[in-house]
This record gives structure tokens, C-alpha cells and sequence, in this order.
């Protein structure tokens, strides 16, 4: 009945009696064999992260400068103890891409994290309160957003110097307005609607409403808009990584091997090419999820 | 359309305005690093020497007055003096601002070009071979880290194959008098093919890496509003009157469905802007965004802080020339 | 002209172009910065110097081996300890046609001596005139510089300054000298297309430069195009390519490349830029004389030299450069040996190794961590840290205040190749340039003995044991001297580079 990337068709899927709205969108983002695929990259990255000691073939940070700039295995000199090759200093870099997932991967989602949380309350409360309250974070989302995201970051980092939480802040600090947005918007849709209208006849307090009614409906579109902005922030810090204001040496950053490798390009493509195509596999992968995601999650599809 | 909101919108500009030139200067005042130091570096200096440079660059005030200073001196247009170029940081702008709208409105009309035809055409034949290899592609280019992509072709079109320029703007054989600032568009009026070919050649690279994630964007926004117009009523009332499927979309589809296209599009235009920077020091290209860079690793304040009033002008009057294409392209709307 | 028909002659212009359309008499430079500004006097800035130099003379300029000759001038003698008389050259004219006089120069060096003479501004380059007091005009070709006090590298330091014309100055303003050339160079400026390109072209009216630079005459190319490409990759490709005929700052990495090709050779010179790290005097490990040289003993130079270098750079062991006036050829050597190095550690209370912090700005991401990597060995850890340099000259050029960290990998320039451009900053008690805290009032004395000494041989002999003390005490690890690299094609002939990283395009040709 289902086949790659074509829409189900709605009838034919059953209903079990009381399964939420959530449940049943989740099973159709899984019918879609892309976005399962995508997604076990996704988690594949995830998993190379967390176990990066495991599947490293080196140290990552181990120099050897008698072994530098050594081509991938399967080119003239190379070395299949060293797949991937060696960069400037000896290091290996199938090793240090596989550490350097753990900067990105990590760094994203402690930036969604954060600017989701703050964007949400910050939503929820401008949307909801209303008043002097809606207008001080309003224009607070118009100067932040005027601001070129770069600027910001960059001098937010030299002020408070560099180092994984910094970069966490400097990131977080306009990415925040976007789901403010989206839910500020979704919270004035919801104000009234029928089930707000019963809870504040029944007296409930506004935090109640705002917490307990409003919240719980508008995650899905906050879910959608935090995944596709995830890859966005991932390719956010690998840029600012690349300006030289990421993660310190001697960590390893994808963006930050880009950087350095490309004084290289010339002869030894491969210190570029490799961190920055695992900056496109990472981020790619976690698009198609979301995509598929708002596909599942979209009224409109399901016709 | 309505005066009045034009006005109202403008003066909405102010508190932006003031807000972002507040949040830069408390940034850089907080910032560490000494932009005398910095710029004397090495160079042998006296103690007398530094306090007249110091003197010379206003930097001796207490900072409170410095800031009532610039925004007294920015309302009458005047940003001072930038301190590395020697000269008023409006006319340091002004020169190499032209590079920068140059190169985005290339990458604009790139993305547009190829983004408008194939979402439609996606939507068309939704779920068609097409539509599938266009929504994979279109996801690649919004996954690409535009550094690397930009080093990519550099590589690969300039140094490889030798089919284009390695860095900057134009070639030097050619003096075209300036009317718009825009090379291409100069060349044109001034009857110089060559000088057009040269900038030509020139824009090509750094103008599809800033345009091809464009493109992929705009193009799913394409797609998804012309499924969502061709869904709608008017339009099967249209087939069922007997029109063909062309005629339909051409005449009743199109201009529906391209409104969310022009309106992200005025957006990401902001963006395309202050997105130029690593493009721009990747590709040598000499442009405000590759400017702004180089002026914070040396704290040159005046600079940064017009630039930034700069971006934040720029996207509040781009976000208000998407309302107004919106309310012009949809009547149903208004301001 | 109908659309279809413009389309075809685009069509046409399109295939014409294709092999680029260059004057074949076109030299070009892949630099790796733009000009700030093309005034003289109204920089600090060495790249803007090298292209202003081409069209700019100066009263005396330097060669290839870093002699002071004279250029403007004829020729100059020393009155007395505080006069220098200066004989200019007859028939030397400006590019606007004007010819140069003693007014010019009067007019030159009171701009960049006096507060406020340069269009309500003060020049940045005053200081590199010491106590330049006045310039006395003597007659329509003689002028004498007046020193507030004796000043014996006065010679070496008017090399830096341009000459500018009186006239042409007052007509346009200073606002106007930002952008607008007049002057007595060998070249004459087409247009700065700013953050892309300087383009010059041949002054027909050249006097023919300084007598002591063979050959004497107009400049050998009809244009010099200094091309702004400051990506390493791009600009070695550019030269790969033949877009360009010489790039400067050619990374070691790729002189290999540069070699093999057919049409390209690499051509270095003994830099003026000594690199070392600079360790904390005042506090922390390196307070202890055994743990600095214990670090000295650790570390490998010459593997990094080698490796990260490509050879192409020389030791040092005190801070002046090989060929620098009053270096101390006699220095005594910390060897690499990494048993010494433990047992210093060890004595010093760091038996089982130590842990440090190295701040290094991004340019020297990869020797700082080359450098970590080597004395890892030794059981040293080193942690790199990145920083802007803007941030880390603050912490560490306090002037006498508590230095903020340990380590610090700089390096500092000498363009004139005279002692106290660069060991007063950097090793004089509270100097702007001490990052290390290091006080010594013994070297100090030195130091400002040798300020004022007349004497050559007495004043070399002052630096000489003052580099020998400062030494001893190993304040620094003392690094290397790298070459300057150039990548040129072997098109080119009649130029080779400088210490002082000039490009003086002159007598440059393109065959």
C-alpha cells in the first residue's frame, strides 16, 4: 500500500480508538522508507558521537609530524592503518572526524535546547499575556533579528573568549526568536479556542492555561521548526569554526578542519573534503527527518 | 495603500534602530582589545605618540559620551572615521557596498531562476521521478556548508580546470566608467562586452554558492504553495469548465503560489547580505560583508557599528518590501 | 541594435575573450592585502607601505641587502650630532609634471612630524622619526633635518617615509591623499578598485631611481596590477595559473609545488621577523629559570623547522636576526636534550611532568600545536588555546602590569634591521612589547646606552652583550627567523625580494 515517498492513503490506516493525534502521525513518518533511512544516518551519527573512543582507529589528538599530510588509503601512500589520511600534524583523520561529531552534534542541540526552551516561554508568554509584555519581547525579536547572526556571534566570543559554553550562548542568543515566533503566533491562534475558553470559565490561572492547555498542542509545529533549525545551527558553529572562533584546538571541529585545510586544497584535498562532506551528511540527514516529519505532522498531506 | 502604515512602519525603524546600535556598542565597549594597540603593532611608539593617536580616535572620551557622540553624529549621516582606512566610514562603506548588493542580487536571481521553474514543475508532476530527484536535491543544497562548497568549486572550476577567475572582481584591462557601481550592469550601458564577460566570469563562483542554497530553499517553498494552490477550489472549477491543464496554471496558479516564493525571497534577501561574508573571503570577492569581518579582528569600532546600522536598516525596509509585494500580488490582503 | 543581434555579438566578444585580454606588458602581483590607504603618511601599515612604494620615492631608500642609499637625494652628510644635510637631485618631477624642491620636503616631514599637520590629524608615522625637531631649507636643493638629540639611526629609519608634494597636497586635502597619487615613483597610479586592486602604469618622466639600484632608468614594464588575493590556496593558484607573476607570503607548505612547476620558481630572503614564545617572568612555572630552560631543552626546533617550515626558516638563541646590526654570534645554545630537560623539571618540583597553557592568535594555530606535539615528549602538556590577537596583546604587552597566562607564541618585526626596533619593546623593563614580564636593569642600561651611542663599533658591542645577558636569563624560547617566501614566475627577471618585504618593481621585467 505504501511505497517510497508516496502519501498513504488516510482511510486505509487504521485508528485505533483513543490514540492520539501524535501517535498516529508518528507511524506515518515511518511508513516513508527515505525518511527512515534518514533518520538511521541521523541516529548512526549520534551513536559515532557518543561512542567516538570505540570506533576511532587513533587518538585524535596524537601528532606524529613524521607522518603528515599522508593521502587516504587508497591513494598512492597511503596507509590503511590511516583511511582517511593525515593532516598537517600527523593526525588521522578518519579520527578526528569522528571526534569532531561530537563538538557539532553536541553544540546543536545544546543551542536548540536552550533557544527552543527560552523561545517557547518567551512565546507563550507574548502571546498569551499580551500587553506591555507582548511589546517589549516583540521588539526585542525585531532588533535581534536585524542583527547579522555572524557580528553577533563573533563578538559575543571575543568578548567572553572561547570555549564550548560561550559558543553554546553566542549561538543560542538570536537563535531563541525563531520559535518565539512560531509560537507566539500559534499561542494568539489557540487563545480562544474552545478548550482555553472552559479552562479560564473553570478559573484556572493563567500560567495553568499558557503551561497545561496552550503548550501541549503547539509542540509539533515547535518540534518541525527545532529540527530543520538544529541543521541550520550545526552549520552556524562549523562556519563560525571555520572563522577560527569554534572549538579550541586541540579538538576537533569539522568546521575548523575545513579551515585549516584549505591552504591545502591544492595537493591535499582531503583535509577539507572529508569534514566538510560529514557536515553535509549530518545536516542532510537531519533535514530529510524533518521534512518527513512535517510531511507526517501536515493536515494538508493527508488527503 | 495606506500612508499612514508606510509611516508607521518607518517609525517602527526607530527603537530598532536605536536597540541595535545600544546592543553593538555596549558589545564592543565590553570586548577586550585595544584598537591602538592593535593597530601600532610591532611599530616602535612613544607614550606621547599613542595618547595623540588615542586622542585622535575619540577614544579618550568616557564611553557614555562616545555613544551620545556617534548617535548625535549618525543621525546627521556622519559614522566618523574609520580608523584603519583613514577616511569616513560612510564613504568606506559606500565603496564597497556595491561589490555586495552586486553578488546578491546575482545569487538572487539564481535562485530564483532555478528554484521557480522546478518547484513548479515538482508540484506539477508531484510524486513523479522529477519531483523526487528535485526534493533530494533541493535538501542537499540547504545541507551544504556554503564554505566548503565555495572551496569546492573554487577548486574545482578555477584551479582545475582553469575555466574561471581564482579571486576578485573583475579582470584589469577594463576601465568602465561607474553609473550604477554595478559592473555588469555598467558594462552593458557603456557598450563593453569584454568588461561584461570579464565581471561575468568573475561573479560566476561566488554568486551559485551564495545562490544554490538560495535556490533549494525558494524552490520547496515553491513546491509546497503551488501543491497547496492547485489543490484549491477555483482551480478544479476551472479544469471542470473545460480549460487545459497549461492554461490553468499558467493563467489562475501561478501568480498565487509565487507569493510565499517573493516573500521568502525578500527575506532570505537580508540574509544573502550578511550571509555573504564567508563567501566573500573565500572567493577574494571585495564587499562589505568580507570588510565588516576584517574591522572586528581589528576593533574598528566606527566601521562595525555603521555596518551593523547598516544590516539591521537593510532588513526592516526588506521585511517591509515583502508586506507590500504580498499585499500587491494578493489584494485579498491588506496591510 | 535588435536584442537577438546584441546576443550574438556578446556571443562573439564572450569567445573572443576567452584567452584573457592583458597588456603584455603587465606585471602583476598576487598580494596577500589590500592598501589601506594610498597616503604616505596616514598608515602603520607594512602591505600598504610595499604598494605606495612603487609610487612614491623616498629621500633615501634600501637594497636587497638592506643597505640605506640615497634615492631623492643625491647624496647626505652628517654636520654634526644633531644635523644632517641633505643634497637633492636636480630635474626629479612629479607626476603631474611639477618638479620636486626642498619646499617638498620641508613640506613632507612637517606633515609627518607635527601635531595635527595632516588635515587636523597627527600622523601615525611620527614616531618613526624620533626626535626629528625641524627641517631647514639651506637652498632649492639642499635641505637639513635638525634633531632634537643625537639620533645615530636616522639614516636607517628615513628609508619608511615617502616624499609628497607640497602643491599637490594642498590642492586635494588630505581626505583627497587617501585615494589620489601624486608622486615622484616609478610608477603612476590607474585606478584602486579597493579590496580587489592597485593599477599602475610606467611614469615616463621617472629620474630613474636611486644610482646604487642598477638599472637606472624608467621602470622595465608598461604596468604593475597588485592584485588583492589574500586566500593561500588562491593566490598559489593564481601564480600556478600565470594570472599572476609573483605572490608574496607563499605558505612552506606548497614550495614544493611552486618548484615543480615548469613556469614557476620559489625566491625567499632572510626575514626581519623573529618568532618566539614568551614565557611568564613574574608568576606561575616560568617564574623559575629551571623550568624556562627546561622548556628550551624540551623542544625540538629544528624538527618543527623541518617539518612545519620546510626547512626554511633560521635558529635563533637571542632575539636579533642573523643579519641585524650588533647580533651576538657567540650565543650559547640550548640544546635539545630531552634527559636535561626532565632533570630540570624534576629540580625545579615538576618530577612527573607539568601542564601549561599556550595562547597563540589563528595564524599560528598549526606551529603552537606543533609545538605541544613535540614537547609532549618530554611529559610536558600543553594546551593550545586560540585567541584574537587584539585579546591576547592585552593580557600579555601589559607595560609592567600582572601578565595575564603563561605562554605566548608572537613573533615581532624589524623592519629596519636596527636593534632598537626590536629588542628595546621587547625586553626593556615595562616596554610595550614585553610580554614576559622580563625586567633586567643591567640589559635596560645597555639598552639605553646604546640608544644614544654615535659610535658603530661601540654601539654594536652594547647590543652584542646585551643580547648575551638577556640570554642567560632565557626569558623567552627564543624560535627562529623565518624566510620570506615568494613565488614568481620564471618570466620574470630583474627583481628579487627584500628583507624589509618591499616589492620596488622598478627594474622588474616580464620576458
Amino acid at each position: 500500500m505504501t511505497d517510497i515517498g508516496s502519501t498513504p492513503d488516510m482511510n486505509k490506516l487504521n485508528t485505533v480508538a483513543g490514540e492520539t493525534l501524535f501517535k498516529r502521525n508518528m507511524k506515518l513518518f515511518a511508513s516513508s522508507k527515505l525518511s527512515l533511512f534518514f533518520s538511521a544516518m541521523a541516529i548512526g551519527f549520534i551513536l559515532m558521537a557518543l561512542g567516538a573512543p570505540l570506533f576511532a582507529p587513533h587518538d585524535p589528538n596524537e601528532a606524529d609530524l613524521f607522518l603528515r599530510l599522508l593521502p587516504p588509503a587508497w591513494m598512492e601512500g597511503g596507509d590503511w592503518s590511516y583511511v582517511l589520511g593525515t593532516d598537517a600534524l600527523g593526525r588521522d583523520v578518519l579520527s578526528r572526524i569522528i571526534y569532531g561529531s561530537r563538538g557539532s552534534i553536541f553544540i546543536g542541540a545544546c543551542v536548540i535546547l536552550v533557544a527552543t526552551t527560552v523561545g517557547v516561554l518567551a512565546g507563550l508568554a507574548a502571546g498569551y499575556l499580551g500587553g506591555w509584555v507582548d511589546v517589549v519581547i516583540s521588539r526585542l525579536v525585531d532588533i535581534l533579528l536585524g542583527f547579522p547572526y555572524l557580528i553577533f556571534a563573533i563578538a559575543l566570543i571575543a568578548m567572553s573568549g572561547p570555549g564550548l559554553q560561550n559558543i553554546i550562548f553566542a549561538l543560542a542568543y538570536k537563535e531563541w526568536v525563531i520559535p518565539c515566533r512560531v509560537v507566539r503566533g500559534e499561542t494568539l491562534a489557540t487563545r480562544d479556542v474552545e478548550y482555553v475558553e472552559a479552562a479560564r470559565a473553570m478559573g484556572a490561572s493563567k500560567r495553568y492555561i499558557m503551561l497545561k492547555e496552550i503548550l501541549p498542542n503547539i509542540l509539533s509545529p515547535v518540534m518541525v521548526v527545532s529540527t530543520v533549525r538544529m541543521a541550520h545551527v550545526i552549520i552556524l558553529e562549523a562556519s563560525l569554526s571555520f572563522l577560527g572562533l569554534g572549538v579550541q584546538p586541540p579538538t576537533a571541529s569539522w568546521g575548523s578542519m575545513v579551515a585549516d585545510g584549505r591552504s591545502y586544497m591544492l595537493d591535499e584535498w582531503w583535509l577539507s573534503t572529508f569534514p566538510g562532506l560529514a557536515i553535509l551528511l549530518l545536516v542532510l540527514s537531519i533535514n530529510v527527518v524533518s521534512q518527513g516529519l512535517r510531511d507526517a505532522f501536515d493536515p494538508k498531506f493527508h488527503d | 495603500m495606506n500612508l499612514g502604515k508606510f509611516v508607521e512602519r518607518l517609525l517602527q525603524l526607530i527603537p530598532v534602530l536605536f536597540g541595535v546600535s545600544t546592543i553593538v556598542f555596549v558589545m564592543m565597549l565590553f570586548t577586550p582589545g585595544d584598537p591602538v594597540d592593535i593597530m601600532l603593532g610591532d611599530q616602535h611608539v612613544t607614550e606621547q605618540m599613542e595618547r595623540a593617536l588615542r586622542h585622535d580616535m575619540g577614544l579618550d572620551l568616557p564611553p557614555v559620551e562616545r555613544f551620545f557622540k556617534f548617535l548625535g553624529n549618525a543621525a546627521k549621516g556622519d559614522f566618523g572615521l574609520s580608523y584603519y582606512h583613514r577616511a569616513p566610514v560612510a564613504e568606506v562603506i559606500a565603496s564597497r557596498l556595491p561589490a555586495t548588493i552586486e553578488l546578491s542580487l546575482v545569487a538572487l536571481i539564481i535562485g530564483l531562476t532555478i528554484s521557480i521553474p522546478l518547484g513548479v514543475l515538482a508540484a506539477v508532476k508531484k510524486n513523479s521521478m522529477f519531483d523526487r530527484i528535485a526534493t533530494v536535491t533541493s535538501l542537499f543544497g540547504i545541507s551544504m556548508p556554503g564554505f566548503w562548497f565555495g572551496i569546492l568549486l573554487l577548486i574545482l572550476f578555477a584551479v582545475n580546470l582553469h575555466w574561471l577567475p581564482v579571486a576578485g572582481r573583475s579582470g584589469f584591462s577594463f576601465e568602465v566608467e561607474p553609473i550604477t557601481h554595478l559592473l555588469l550592469v555598467d558594462s552593458l550601458l557603456r557598450g563593453r562586452p569584454d568588461a561584461f564577460w570579464d565581471a561575468l566570469k568573475h561573479i560566476t563562483l561566488p554568486a551559485i554558492t551564495l545562490g544554490l542554497p538560495l535556490a533549494s530553499i525558494l524552490m520547496r517553498v515553491t513546491r509546497a504553495s503551488m501543491l497547496d494552490v492547485l489543490d484549491r477550489d477555483y482551480i478544479t472549477f476551472a479544469e471542470a469548465k473545460g480549460l487545459s491543464r497549461m492554461k490553468v496554471i499558467g493563467k489562475h496558479a501561478l501568480k498565487n503560489a509565487l507569493i510565499p516564493t517573493v516573500t521568502v525571497a525578500a527575506l532570505q534577501a537580508g540574509s544573502l547580505l550578511g550571509g555573504s561574508m564567508v563567501v566573500e573571503t573565500v572567493f577574494g570577492w571585495p564587499g562589505l560583508g568580507r570588510l565588516v569581518v576584517e574591522s572586528i579582528f581589528v576593533r574598528n569600532y566606527p566601521l562595525i557599528q555603521a555596518a551593523v546600522l547598516f544590516y539591521a536598516f537593510t532588513y526592516v525596509m526588506l521585511n517591509f518590501v515583502a508586506d507590500i509585494l504580498y499585499t500587491v500580488l494578493n489584494p485579498r490582503v491588506k496591510l | 541594435m535588435t536584442f537577438k543581434k546584441t546576443l550574438i555579438m556578446l556571443g562573439v566578444a564572450g569567445a573572443m575573450a576567452l584567452p584573457t585580454l592583458a597588456f603584455s606588458q603587465e606585471l602583476r602581483i598576487g598580494f596577500s592585502a589590500d592598501a589601506l590607504v594610498l597616503d604616505p603618511a596616514n598608515h602603520r601599515n607594512r602591505a600598504t607601505e610595499t604598494i605606495i612604494r612603487n609610487m612614491y620615492d623616498g629621500l633615501v631608500t634600501r637594497d636587497s641587502g638592506m643597505t640605506v642609499l640615497p634615492e631623492l637625494a643625491e647624496s647626505w652628510t652628517q654636520i654634526d650630532a644633531t644635523t644632517y644635510e641633505f643634497k637633492l637631485r636636480a630635474g626629479v618631477t612629479f607626476h603631474d609634471g611639477s618638479p620636486l624642491t626642498s619646499e617638498d620636503i620641508k613640506f613632507t616631514f612637517d606633515r609627518l612630524t607635527k601635531e595635527n599637520a595632516m588635515g587636523g590629524q597627527t600622523s601615525p608615522r611620527q614616531s618613526l622619526l624620533g626626535p626629528l625637531k625641524e627641517v631647514q631649507i639651506v637652498d632649492d636643493l639642499t635641505v637639513r633635518l635638525i634633531l632634537e638629540t643625537p639620533w645615530p639611526i636616522l639614516p636607517a629609519m628615513l628609508p619608511f617615509q615617502e616624499v609628497v608634494s607640497k602643491s599637490f597636497v594642498e590642492s586635494v586635502g588630505t581626505d583627497g591623499m587617501t585615494d589620489q597619487v601624486n608622486g615622484t615613483g616609478p610608477f603612476k597610479l590607474v585606478e584602486w578598485r579597493k579590496g580587489d586592486s592597485v593599477i599602475m602604469e610606467r611614469y615616463d618622466g621617472y629620474y630613474g631611481g636611486a644610482a646604487g639600484i642598477e638599472p637606472v632608468g624608467n621602470a622595465c614594464v608598461q604596468r604593475v596590477i597588485f592584485k588583492v588575493i589574500p586566500e593561500n590556496a588562491s593566490r598559489v593558484a593564481a601564480l600556478l595559473a600565470g594570472d599572476v607573476h609573483i605572490i608574496d607570503n607563499l605558505p612552506p607548505h606548497m614550495v614544493k609545488q611552486v618548484e615543480a612547476n615548469p613556469d614557476t620558481r620559489v625566491m625567499a630572503v632572510n626575514g626581519t621577523r623573529s618568532t618566539y614564545v614568551a614565557l611568564n617572568n613574574q608568576s606561575g612555572p616560568f617564574a623559575d629559570i629551571r623550568v624556562r630552560q627546561a622548556f628550551a631543552h624540551a623542544l625540538d626546533r629544528q624538527l618543527i623547522v623541518d617539518k612545519i617550515l620546510g626547512g626554511n626558516a633560521t635558529l635563533i638563541n637571542g632575539i636579533l636576526s642573523p643579519d641585524a646590526f650588533g647580533k651576538n654570534q657567540n650565543l650559547p645554545v640550548l640544546e635539545f636534550d630531552l634527559d636535561k630537560a626532565k632533570a630540570l623539571l624534576a629540580e625545579a618540583g615538576y618530577p612527573d611532568g607539568i601542564s601549561v597553557t599556550l595562547d597563540v592568535t589563528g595564524s599560528d594555530k598549526e606551529t603552537g600545536e606543533a609545538i605541544a606535539a613535540v614537547l609532549s615528549k618530554a611529559g610536558i602538556q600543553v594546551s593550545v588555546v586560540v585567541g584574537e590577537s587584539s585579546m591576547l596583546s592585552t593580557r600579555f604587552r601589559t607595560k609592567g602590569e600582572p601578565i595575564d597566562g603563561e605562554m605566548y607564541l608572537t613573533s615581532w618585526g624589524n623592519g629596519s634591521m636596527d636593534p632598537v626596533g626590536i629588542f628595546e619593546p621587547t625586553h626593556r623593563t615595562a616596554d610595550r612589547g614585553n610580554s614576559s614580564g622580563y625586567a633586567n636593569a643591567a640589559v635596560d642600561a645597555l639598552l639605553d646606552a646604546a640608544g644614544v651611542e654615535t659610535d658603530r663599533a661601540k654601539r654594536a658591542a652594547l647590543y652584542s652583550e646585551a643580547e648575551a645577558l638577556a640570554a642567560a636569563d632565557t626569558p623567552f624560547l627564543y624560535l627562529w627567523v623565518a624566510q620570506d617566501l615568494y613565488g614568481v614566475s620564471n618570466r620574470l627577471s630583474g627583481w628579487s625580494p627584500i628583507p624589509d618585504s618591499r616589492i620596488n618593481l622598478h627594474d622588474a621585467c616580464l620576458n
